[in-house]
């Protein structure tokens, strides 16, 4: 699994501009999809089919991942950008951007005079080697993403964009591993989740499906002086049960649960105090479904180096599996 | 009807926002006898369906009052000397200087009673002596052994509060809750007074789910049912020492009928015709944009519905102490049955030729 989360994370994907990384999902989830679209958003649609017996499942993982876009070059070439979704400054300075292209831009800030804070995001510039606005490669609009390399540190596995390519993975992996289910499947890999989940609306718009289950990124609380929070790495997958933005469908947590205990699978409960993911505009589209979500538990979420343990991504990849192969009563 | 014994039953029976099967239970028996049809759908709003007596096809008012309460979730267990204590958190708008002290019931395992407690003040930090608790500080303590809590408790585990409802002297009462099951007991009265009377259009009466939290219920049961017509119901400031704005009522003045680009106006007029029609006292609340009701999702479900709002005046909001008078519950029941018996087939057609009139 390591080498697909090494491709998958190490692409082009800010939000609004899913295309490459839609590029490496498509040729994977191929071979076991009864037919795959890609709606006006950019949305992938891949279909599995039932046998009937079941329900209309969505199952949704995004492939954006946050980023910058250029709003300005200076006459010297400095580019001057905007976040593209929940860019904090204190990440910034010194890391590395990577546009559409190729093209590699170092990010740096305007002098501050005490070291110990920290600009805001419009005090800083991305140099890009030019040398001046016209020999600048990048313009106006254009798009980067963080850049930095896959690693793997024993059982832990860091890169940019784990947020979500790891529910990508988890999504693809169950997909490989699913043999029969009773449910109409539909994977859909998101667009568009870190500007305010607009992918995953318009996709459970248009299958209206009666369950919606969005694999994402979750906090932790294992870090030194991290905000109290009752989920660690390594531990289990995350069941969750609430976020800021949505609280799941009540006999779903249950299920999850029980199928969780039933085949052994290590899990921890989420009660996460930050942030939402695609499962909330799943629950409120058309006359509502039940929505839940399966959380991959990740250290330092929004930096260029998002760490995940192995074990919870298989243990994720297993729940969705035991999920979708059996009855769900609701 | 003793509105205060329905009102007692409704807040006293919990139901915090994600959590309202308990709640919506209570309420289909104490709609049952007046409707057709009762189900749950898929988000756990409780949808009712009153047939009208008009030749069918027949039009359709959607009445939407929401079931959910604020209340907390377990977020951690936390173990002190052998005795096991919840950290907990907000579910829907908690204001945390409201809840230390409070008595609550966790909803685990089997159900638990418990406690919100905290250090005496001469026991913190001197920087934390004279401030409200935060999260972190309070705790939920059930008095059992952290190896028992660990058996009965989860993280994700539902928290309620506790709160017998008080009648006060005179026609007031006290409790918890009162946002909204105030509303849902007027709209149980007024399915009681449209039983003794005609009407022809149909009513779904809803108890929605998670209005506290996103609106959740109004959204997706405008949605599946696709009304002609909506109202909701809701709760609305009650004045009180430091409370005198325009936009706050005295209890037992009457309900509220809301005025604003979240209510139409056409709505708005025929629910004052009806007040006015049996000398009900109304007042007029205005809202600039959002009035935070259920209204907001209800008005852009599908094509867009005409939707009014009736507010019932209510003191300390999200406190254990919400206050609102029987009287104001009452006449918003009769203020919703006088308007739905006025409702005929050429009603929609008024709430057009409305809209194109030069004002």
């Amino acid at each position: 699994m390591n080498e697909l989360i090494k491709k998958l994370t190490e692409a082009y994907g800010p939000a609004g501009f899913e295309d490459q990384v839609r590029d490496l999902i498509q040729p994977e989830v191929a071979p076991y999809a009864d037919e795959i679209k890609v709606d006006a958003l950019g949305n992938l649609i891949v279909h599995k089919k039932g046998d009937g017996s079941g329900l209309k499942v969505m199952i949704a993982a995004h492939m954006d991942e946050i980023g910058v876009m250029v709003t300005h070059i200076t006459k010297e070439g400095y580019v001057r950008f905007t976040n593209i979704g929940g860019v904090y400054p204190r990440t910034l300075h010194g890391n590395r951007v990577r546009f559409a292209d190729g093209t590699i831009g170092i990010i740096s800030t305007e002098p501050l005079a005490d070291r110990n804070k920290v600009n805001s995001l419009d005090k800083h510039f991305i140099d890009v080697g030019a040398t001046s606005s016209e020999d600048c490669p990048v313009k106006v609009g254009d798009a980067a993403g963080f850049w930095r390399e896959f690693a793997v540190l024993g059982s832990r596995l860091v890169a940019k964009s784990m947020d979500d390519r790891i529910g990508c993975v988890v999504a693809i992996e169950a997909l490989k591993r699913l043999k029969e289910t009773p449910h109409d499947v539909y994977f859909v890999f998101s667009v568009q989740e870190e500007v305010g989940t607009r992918g995953a609306q318009t996709a459970a718009n248009a299958l209206n499906p009666d369950v919606g289950i969005a694999l994402d990124v979750t906090l932790t609380g294992d870090t030194p002086e991290a905000r109290p929070m009752a989920v660690s790495l390594g531990k289990g997958t995350a069941i969750k049960v609430k976020d800021t933005g949505m609280i799941a469908h009540a006999g779903l947590v249950k299920l999850m649960r029980q199928r969780a205990e039933e085949a052994g699978i290590p899990y921890q409960m989420e009660v996460l105090e930050g942030g939402t993911t695609d499962a909330r505009p799943m629950q409120i589209a058309n006359a509502g479904c039940a929505a839940g979500c399966i959380s991959i538990p990740c250290r330092y979420v929004h930096s260029q180096s998002e760490m995940v343990d192995g074990n919870d991504v298989e243990n994720s990849v297993r729940l969705l599996v035991e999920i979708l192969s059996k009855p769900i009563a609701l | 009807m003793d509105t205060f014994e329905i009102l007692k039953k409704l807040t006293e029976t919990p139901g915090p926002s994600g959590n309202e099967g308990g709640i919506a239970h209570v309420i289909a028996e104490l709609w049952q006898p007046y409707v057709d049809s009762v189900t749950v759908d898929r988000v756990g709003s409780l949808i009712a369906v009153r047939n009208g007596q008009g030749k069918a096809p027949r039009q359709r008012l959607l009445l939407a009052a929401h079931m959910d309460e604020i209340g907390l979730m377990v977020r951690q267990i936390v173990s002190h000397n052998g005795y096991g204590f919840l950290r907990v958190t907000n579910v829907g708008g908690v204001d945390i200087r409201q809840i230390y002290a409070q008595q609550v019931v966790v909803h685990g395992r089997q159900e638990l009673p418990g406690v919100l407690g905290c250090l005496p003040p001469s026991m913190l930090p001197e920087e934390k002596q004279n401030k409200p608790y935060d999260y972190e500080d309070l705790v939920v303590d059930v008095g059992l052994p952290a190896e028992e809590v660990e058996k009965l408790v989860s993280v994700g585990d539902f928290v309620s509060f506790r709160q017998p409802l008080h009648q006060l002297l005179g026609k007031r009462v006290a409790g918890k809750s009162l946002d909204n099951r105030a509303s849902v007991t007027a709209v149980t009265l007024c399915l009681h007074y449209l039983a003794q009377r005609t009407h022809t259009w149909d009513i779904i009466a809803v108890a929605t789910a998670q209005e506290e939290t996103r609106l959740l219920g109004a959204y997706t049961s405008a949605f599946s049912q696709r009304p002609d017509a909506a109202v909701a119901i809701d709760v609305t400031f009650g004045k009180g020492p430091g409370v005198n704005d325009a936009n706050a009522f005295e209890l037992g003045g009457g309900p509220t009928i809301d005025w604003g680009p979240n209510v139409h106006p056409g709505m708005y007029r025929a629910l004052k015709e009806a007040a006015d029609a049996i000398e009900l006292p109304v007042h007029t609340a205005t809202h600039s944009r959002y009035s935070g009701t259920d209204a907001f999702g209800l008005q852009i479900a599908r094509e867009g519905i005409p939707t009014g709002l009736v507010g019932i005046p209510l003191r300390y909001m999200h406190t254990m102490v919400e206050t609102a008078d029987l009287t104001d519950i009452e006449r918003t029941g009769r203020l919703l049955a006088e308007f739905i018996t006025r409702l005929d087939d050429k009603f929609l057609e008024s709430l057009a030729a409305g809209m194109m009139e030069e004002k």
